[in-house]
Order: structure tokens, then C-alpha cells, then sequence
């Protein structure tokens, strides 16, 4: 393996991604250059202008809200006007705007505006760049994973994210399908298994038919708007009401960095009472109070129990989808072998407690619910680059989850594919001309799960044109509706007597048109030169403020001695230490400007330190 | 993967020499199966006998698909060799889905079996039927309702095949009493009245005929007597109100003669038979004027007439003389 390129699994998640590969035969989390496993999915333009990503991103994120990206997962192929996104504009603190089309969704970062792939890009980038450094090679490939009830829009704008941060995205994994496979790779086993993947944003399940190394998905279901974000907003809304009774009609929510410090409290809380029976929400200073009185604090208390009765119906619903996904695939709760849990949801004792009710079994508890997707990713990545090795074989067939079909007559939808058809799959369909000389015929794709179109999400509409002039009902175009490995959606067309390809156009999608995606890479590329030249100039600054902070560490233990007997300059050190403290950020942050800004601020401190130095010796030398 | 298993088939030069990165048994098997794919059965597809199980296929299609797939040639250079895989792997995921469906699955069987096991199924299909059948007429002769429903059904089943079989009077007689057992049938009832109709119809045309062979050996009264009863059983039998009027005249009954004549007018104005003993009534009446008019009537309608036409005849004769 060490001869070819590497390659990487990425489990791009709505609040944690992670990045990991498989090295000699072992599959493993890459840590980023931070030195952790899970990398926040969130992404923001610091108020100096440098673009974070990660922790970074989420260190700031409280004061610089309206600037901060978080949970872009939930927007991605999203179609502008659509539901999901109504709701998502209402709490998210971050603006949104409808693309040029109209149809997708942008986000407003920094008075610019950014595609949703763009975001997610910059993320998968990050990751990239923490497995370069951890190979010591560059790194182009790539698996990805989405949550399996994704549809084809969310997909091809995950692999568009995947284009734009320079990876070659070698396929797009289902998310309870790779846990699957990490579940059980280089184990031989013969099992009916069920994923039950409750992530930040979304909820999966799928059943699996693992045999003789060949990972068959029966059925998946799921739902694209249940996850953690769901259990932290009951929270808040619990915390603000309570709130807004004590502190006579005080509303939070107009206060985004108060919002953002509630959400931050309320995650925390959730994942506390994971562990403990009850937790205290303390939050000081939290808004400022009605005029001439102070700031207002939060002081709550919430217990598990409590929690659990807030959050009930989030946890039937996930039940209810979970039992419809088995009778879809003809399998009854007695006969599965293993039930795999999946997502950082899945540690609340409730949620466990329920599939284990549902089941009838415990689950699994081998896998490490954050880290088990990214690990399947690397090993279907790997599977997918070379030969694997002795009982290590893996082949993964997945299904396609949502039903593929047409607008008909009347507003109907007429299925062409159904779900759960194992993929790659085609269908053709006839279409036939209803009026003389008719010389285009416009299909709108779309999927989902309702008899009425309306209620169905729209692919694209395609328009076949440049049909040859004929009486109505003698040019027959037989269209092919293809469904690739990675679940997206491909449609070509013939015209069935000449047996020439029809050309079809495409409109109204919620993602990228390939012209914006060439704009966006051709971006890169100027920003990439540019950073070049900035880069160097970094490096320089960084070397010089590097070895004045060497210096003034050299001299902190005979400047403590000087104070010691002075009491004179202890306000200056302290200032000093401010100084170093953001120093060693901007180092971090790789922002030259501040580097810049810094510099004279640092060689003053120096000079300081000196003296001081210079002063302790002084009574020891005579 | 044996040679013979490709006997009779011709690879392209071309496909075998195309430069990738499989072996050229490998090749040949793709090739083989990518031709063969749309034309095989799904048992012969996935390499199993007729009506193996549903387990059975399900193994079959994972050993396949390890050869079949596109993913399992990673690294590799595959050329031409990946859609052939493609069209593969779909032709055997249908066989597949099919076979493992219990509900589209039996129809396939039976689409796909053998001769000798289709014969097999069918006999075992009527059997079953015949059993299906059996045990229901148990169950409905055990319970009150249900044999009640069961004795319509029955008599109604008994009526209709006499109706098929033309005999009108016993499937008038079944199907009256099924309809009056089960009153809301309109369909039941409707049939019931047309066998009825047709029983009478039959019945008349059988005393007609009787009265017929009477005539004959000229028994006037006896033979009115017949026409008389054919006529009750349908009163609007011409034939028997004509030759009824005829037998009447012979019998001397004038009155009733003129009476059969006026209903024969009566129920088939257009016929040259009713103006034929029309005729023949005025003439016994003595009234040979009115006589001839109906006669020539009669033969205006219908000139095949020669009883009409001789007792024209003979009236002009002796209207002449």
C-alpha cells in the first residue's frame, strides 16, 4: 500500500467530521493537526478577515455569530423556499440567501456570498490538509459519506463540495452502511444487522445482509431533519421560556450571542446527563437587563428525567421510522442479528433504551459511535484503490433510499425507480409526442415518498430538445433514468427510430451548475497563488516573532526573581503576558496582519524583560 | 467456467484483444454472459435450477456478483469490460429481487417451468380447486344461512346450465325458485322471466305440432283443442290462432273461428297466414266478397300462401260462374 497514493474515508457530519484510513490492514482515525479525532464542522470569517475552520471556528463562535457557519449539512442540496430551509433560517444566527437561479441556498459570510458546497468544501479541505501532515504526502482521494436518506441533490452537492476542496471523491457512502462495514470488516460473518445512526442533524437506519464478506443493504429509511440539533433546540426553548417567566418577558432569542452561549449550554447539558442524573446550566451575564438595571444571569437546573419528557416524541419518531424500515425489508425484530449504534444521539440512556425495547436485544456496544463511519469510509476507500488482502475482501451493495420518478398528467408522480433497489440501477421509460411537430418535451425528475408530486422533492427539470418535426404520437424518446453507485441520478435519452441521443438540458437544481463550479476552482487556484506569496511572507514574520519569544522565555525565570524583590513593573509583565498570549495565536491562526501588528509590541516586552533580567542580576553581581 | 460451456459461441477478436487488465478466461465469461445475460432465464442467469429457493438465489447472487461487479477490479483498467460488468450486475440483481419477492415470484415459476412440470402444476392447480370447491359445499351444508345461500347458488347453477342447454322448462323452474329465494338478485330474476318465456314458447310450439298431427288424420275437434292450449301457453302464437280458425270452421264452430282469426289480425297484422284464415272465416260466413279481399291481402304479404291461393281460386271461379 505505501507505494500508492494514499487514500482517505471522511465522515462529514452536521456538527463533527473525521477523517481516517486504513494502514496495514488497520483502519484508523487521523488526528488533525490539533491533535484531535473529531474535528468541528464549522467554518467562519474571524473579524480580521482570516477564514477559521474546526476548533478554531468554534472557539469564536460566541462573538462572532452572524459570521460563524455551523451545521451546513442540513442545507446542502437543499432547494431554496423548501421547508427544511424555511425552518433553518428562523434559528439559524447566520443569514441566508436564495442563489442566482433562485433555486439553491447561499450563505451570506462575511458580506460575501458562499454556495452551501463551498462551505462543506472548506471543511473537507481542513481534513485533507490534517492527513497531509499526518501522511507527510499529498492526498486526493477520497471516500465520503452522507446520511442514507439523502436524495440526489444532497449527494451531488457533497461530491461538488468534495471537487472544490481538490479530492478526487471516489464514491458517496451511505453513513449506517459504512458503520456497517467498520462493524464488520476482517470479521467472517453471516448476519442480518441493523444500523440505528442518530448523528447531529440527521437519522438513518438500514438493514444489512452481511455474508461471506458482501455487505448487501436491504432497506434504509430515515429522516433528514431529526437529530442532536433537535434535542439541544428543545433545550433552549425550554431555558428561554423559563427565562422569559423569571425575568418578566426577557426574550433571548433576539440576542444572537446570547442564543449562541444558550445552544453551547444546552449541548453541553444534553451530553452531561448521558453520564449523571441532573446538571446545573449556568450561565452569567447572560443579557442585559431592563434599563438601569444590571446584566441578567441563568441559573437552571435540569434533570435527566426531564430532559427525557422534553425530548419523547423525538425519540417515538426515530422508533416509528425504524419499524417502517423492517417491514420494507420483510424482516421482523427477532430475526436481526445485531443492532450497531451510530451517532453521539445514541449515548443518551433513553435512546438506547428504546432500541433495545424495540429489538428485544442490547446492542452493540464494540464500535465507537463518532469514530465507527469514517472508519468504514477508509476501508471502502481502500477496497476501492487496491486488491484487498486475505479475508479482507469487502463489497458493498447498497440501495438507492427514496422512490425515482416522474411528474405525470395531473400532478401525479409516477414512479420509475422504487426505493430500496439496489444501486447502480436503470430503468427506461417511453415518452411519446402529443402534439404535431412537438419539438421538445420538458420531464421534471424528482424524488421522495408521496403519490402527489407537489410533496415530492424536485431533481431538476430536463428538457429534451431538438426533436425531429413529426405528427403527434410517431417520435417515441425512451429515456434512461440511471441511478450511479454513489445514489445520484443520471438521465440520458434516444430517439427509439433513429436511435440518436437526444439532448436534454438541465434546470432548476438545488446545487451548482458546472459553470459556477470551473468559476469557483478557478477561484481557488487565484487564492491559492495569492496565498503563496502570502505564505512566505508568514513564514518570515513567524521566524522572527518565534525567536523574540524564545528570547523572552529564556528570560521569564530571572524576571520572576526581579519581582520578587520589587514590587515595581508587575503591571507590565502582565500586559507582557497578554502580548505573548496572542502572539502564539496568530501563530496558530497563520494571520499574518495580527503577526504583524504584534511585532512592535513584542520587541517592546523584550526590551522590558531585558531590563528586568538585567535588574535581578544586577544586586547578585555587586 | 468449463470450454464447452461457450461451445457454438463466437467472441469478437476484438473484445478478447482489447487492452485491460483481466485474464482471458475472465474475459471470455464476461463476454459470454454479457451476450447471454438478456436472454436468460433469471434461474439460468444466476446459474440455478427452475424454482430452486429463495435462500438459493440469494447465495447465488452473492457468488456472482463477486465476479460480476465493477468494484471488485480495483486499480484495474477495465476498458470496455466495465459497462459489459454494469449490465451484468443489473441483469442479476432483477433475477435476484425477483426471485427472493414472494409475491411476484410464484407467476415466474409458473411463466418459466419446464413442460412436464407445468403439466404437473396444472393438474395439481385443478386439484386443488376441485378440494377448494368440495370443502365449501361442506361448510355450506353445515350451517342454516349459508345452505341457504348455498341452495340458491346451486339451483341457480342448475338453472342456468338447462337454460345453455335449451331445455327452458326445467331452468324456468330452478331459476323461479332461486329468484324467489333470493329476491334482491335482479340479474337472477331477469333470467328467470326470459327461461320462462322461452319454457312457454317451447311448450307451445310442442301442442302446436300435436295439434298439427290431428289435422292431418283431419280430427278437427281434437286438433282445436291442442291449438287452443298452445295458445295459452303463448297467446300470441300466429300459427296455432291461424290453424286454430281453420279447425274451428271444419268443426263447425264459426264463433269461435272468427274469434282465433281476430286474435291471429290481432297479434300479427302483418302476417299473410292471419289474413289467409281471415279469409277463410268470411268465406264459411258466406261473405265471399270480403272473403277474396282478405285472400288477395293475404297473398300480397306473404304469395308462398297456396292454401290461399286455392281458395281464391275457387272463390273466383265461382264468383265468375
Amino acid at each position: 500500500m505505501s507505494d500508492l497514493d494514499p487514500v482517505v474515508g471522511i465522515d462529514l457530519g452536521t456538527t463533527n467530521s473525521v477523517v481516517a484510513t486504513v494502514r496495514d490492514g488497520v483502519p484508523r482515525v487521523i488526528p488533525n493537526r490539533s491533535g484531535q479525532l473529531l474535528t468541528p464542522s464549522i467554518v467562519a470569517v474571524a473579524k480580521n478577515g482570516k477564514r477559521l475552520v474546526g476548533t478554531l471556528a468554534k472557539r469564536q463562535a460566541i462573538t462572532n455569530a452572524e459570521n460563524t457557519v455551523f451545521a451546513a449539512k442540513r442545507l446542502i442540496g437543499r432547494r431554496w423556499g423548501s421547508k427544511e430551509v424555511e425552518d433553518a433560517r428562523k434559528v439559524l444566527p447566520y443569514r441566508l440567501v436564495a442563489g442566482p437561479e433562485g433555486h439553491d441556498v447561499r450563505v451570506e459570510l462575511a458580506g460575501r456570498t458562499v454556495s452551501v458546497p463551498e462551505i462543506s468544501a472548506q471543511v473537507l479541505a481542513e481534513l485533507k490538509a490534517d492527513a497531509e501532515a499526518w501522511f507527510g504526502r499529498p492526498v486526493r482521494k477520497a471516500v465520503v459519506t452522507v446520511p442514507a436518506y439523502f436524495n440526489d441533490g444532497q449527494r451531488q452537492s457533497t461530491k461538488d463540495a468534495g471537487r472544490i476542496a481538490g479530492l478526487e471523491v471516489l464514491r458517496i457512502i451511505n453513513e449506517p452502511t459504512s458503520a456497517a462495514l467498520a462493524y464488520g470488516f476482517g470479521k467472517q460473518m453471516e448476519r442480518k444487522v441493523v444500523v440505528f445512526d442518530l448523528g447531529g442533524g440527521t437519522f438513518d437506519v438500514s438493514i444489512l445482509d452481511i455474508g461471506k464478506s458482501v455487505y448487501d443493504v436491504v432497506a434504509v429509511g430515515g429522516d433528514t431533519y431529526l437529530g442532536g440539533e433537535d434535542f439541544d433546540r428543545r433545550v433552549m426553548d425550554w431555558l428561554t421560556f423559563a427565562f422569559a417567566k423569571e425575568k418578566e418577558g426577557i426574550d433571548l432569542r433576539q440576542d444572537r450571542m446570547a442564543l449562541q452561549r444558550l445552544k453551547d449550554a444546552a449541548e453541553k447539558a444534553k451530553c452531561e446527563l448521558s453520564a449523571a442524573p441532573s446538571t446545573s446550566i449556568h450561565l452569567p451575564f447572560l443579557v442585559a437587563g431592563a434599563e438601569g438595571k444590571g446584566a441578567l444571569h441563568l441559573e437552571k437546573q435540569l434533570t435527566r428525567e426531564h430532559l427525557e419528557e422534553l425530548t419523547k416524541d423525538l425519540v417515538d419518531r426515530c422508533i416509528s421510522v425504524a419499524e417502517r424500515t423492517l417491514k420494507d425489508a420483510g424482516v421482523r425484530p427477532a430475526q436481526v442479528g445485531e443492532v450497531i449504534l451510530v451517532g453521539g444521539m445514541t449515548r443518551m440512556p433513553r435512546v438506547q433504551k428504546a432500541v433495545k425495547d424495540f429489538f428485544g436485544r442490547e446492542p452493540c456496544r464494540g464500535v465507537h459511535p463518532d469514530e465507527v463511519v469514517a472508519l468504514g469510509a477508509a476501508i471502502q476507500a481502500h477496497a476501492l484503490v487496491a486488491p484487498a488482502a486475505k479475508g479482507q475482501e469487502v463489497l458493498l451493495l447498497d440501495v438507492t433510499p427514496q422512490n425515482l420518478g416522474i411528474m405525470v398528467v395531473g400532478g401525479y408522480f409516477q414512479t420509475v425507480i422504487p426505493r430500496n433497489t439496489t444501486v447502480p440501477t436503470s430503468q427506461t421509460h417511453l415518452f411519446t409526442t402529443v402534439q404535431d411537430n412537438q419539438r421538445s418535451v420538458r420531464i421534471a425528475v424528482m424524488q421522495g415518498e408521496s403519490e402527489r408530486a407537489i410533496d415530492n422533492e424536485l431533481l431538476g427539470e430536463f428538457i429534451l430538445d431538438g426533436i425531429r418535426e413529426a405528427r403527434r404520437g410517431e417520435v417515441s424518446i425512451e429515456v434512461t433514468f440511471e441511478i450511479s453507485a454513489d445514489g445520484i441520478v443520471g438521465v440520458s435519452a434516444r430517439d427509439v427510430d433513429t436511435g440518436q441521443e437526444q439532448s436534454i438540458t438541465v434546470t432548476a437544481t438545488s446545487g451548482l451548475t458546472e459553470d459556477e463550479l470551473k468559476r469557483i476552482l478557478d477561484e481557488q487556484i487565484d487564492e491559492l497563488l495569492e496565498k503563496k506569496a502570502t505564505a512566505g511572507e508568514f513564514d518570515e514574520r513567524r521566524e522572527k516573532a518565534e525567536a523574540v519569544l524564545r528570547e523572552i522565555e529564556a528570560l521569564v525565570p530571572a524576571v520572576h526573581e526581579a519581582l520578587e524583590r520589587t514590587r515595581f513593573g508587575k503591571d507590565a509583565v502582565q500586559k507582557a503576558e497578554g502580548v505573548v498570549a496572542r502572539v502564539r495565536a496568530a501563530i496558530e491562526a497563520q494571520d499574518a496582519a495580527a503577526l504583524d501588528r504584534e511585532q512592535e509590541n513584542l520587541d517592546r516586552t523584550l526590551q522590558l524583560f531585558k531590563g528586568l533580567a538585567a535588574s535581578a542580576r544586577q544586586p547578585a553581581g555587586g | 467456467m468449463s470450454v464447452d460451456r461457450y461451445s457454438g459461441f463466437v467472441f469478437a477478436p476484438a473484445d478478447l484483444a482489447e487492452d485491460v487488465d483481466l485474464d482471458v478466461e475472465l474475459r471470455k465469461e464476461i463476454l459470454f454472459s454479457e451476450a447471454n445475460v438478456e436472454k436468460w432465464t433469471h434461474w439460468e442467469s444466476l446459474g440455478i435450477p427452475w424454482n430452486a429457493e429463495p435462500a438459493a438465489a440469494r447465495d447465488a447472487y452473492i457468488a456472482k456478483v463477486k465476479v460480476f461487479h465493477p468494484d471488485r477490479y480495483p486499480g484495474k483498467r477495465l476498458g470496455s469490460y466495465k459497462a459489459r460488468l454494469g449490465k451484468i450486475f443489473r441483469r442479476l440483481t432483477e433475477a435476484r429481487d425477483l426471485l427472493v419477492d414472494p409475491g411476484r415470484r410464484a407467476e415466474y415459476v409458473r411463466a418459466t417451468a419446464p413442460a412436464q412440470e407445468f403439466a404437473k402444476m396444472e393438474a395439481r392447480k385443478l386439484e386443488d380447486e376441485r378440494r377448494s370447491q368440495e370443502r365449501k359445499a361442506r361448510i355450506a351444508r353445515g350451517n342454516p344461512l349459508l345452505a341457504r345461500a348455498g341452495r340458491v347458488h346451486e339451483l341457480a347453477r342448475r338453472g342456468k346450465e338447462a337454460f345453455e342447454a335449451g331445455k327452458f322448462a326445467a331452468a324456468a323452474n330452478d331459476l323461479l325458485i332461486a329468484a324467489g329465494m333470493d329476491p334482491r338478485n335482479e340479474a337472477l330474476a331477469t333470467l328467470a322471466a326470459d327461461a320462462k318465456r322461452k319454457a312457454a314458447a317451447t311448450r307451445a310450439n310442442e301442442l302446436f305440432q300435436a295439434g298439427l298431427e290431428l289435422e292431418v288424420q283431419e280430427r278437427w275437434s281434437g286438433a282445436l283443442e291442442r291449438y287452443r292450449e298452445a295458445l295459452d301457453a303463448d297467446p300470441a302464437h300466429l300459427r296455432a290462432s291461424a290453424h286454430g280458425a281453420r279447425a274451428a270452421i271444419e268443426s263447425g264452430d264459426l264463433a269461435s273461428a272468427r274469434a282465433l282469426a281476430a286474435a291471429a289480425m290481432k297479434s300479427s297484422p302483418q302476417a299473410g297466414l292471419a289474413h289467409e284464415a281471415m279469409g277463410r272465416v268470411l268465406e264459411a260466413e258466406g261473405n265471399a266478397k270480403e272473403a277474396k279481399r282478405a285472400l288477395e291481402r293475404a297473398l300480397e304479404l306473404d304469395p308462398r300462401l297456396e292454401g290461399a291461393k286455392e281458395r281464391l281460386r275457387k272463390l273466383r271461379w265461382s264468383f265468375l260462374r
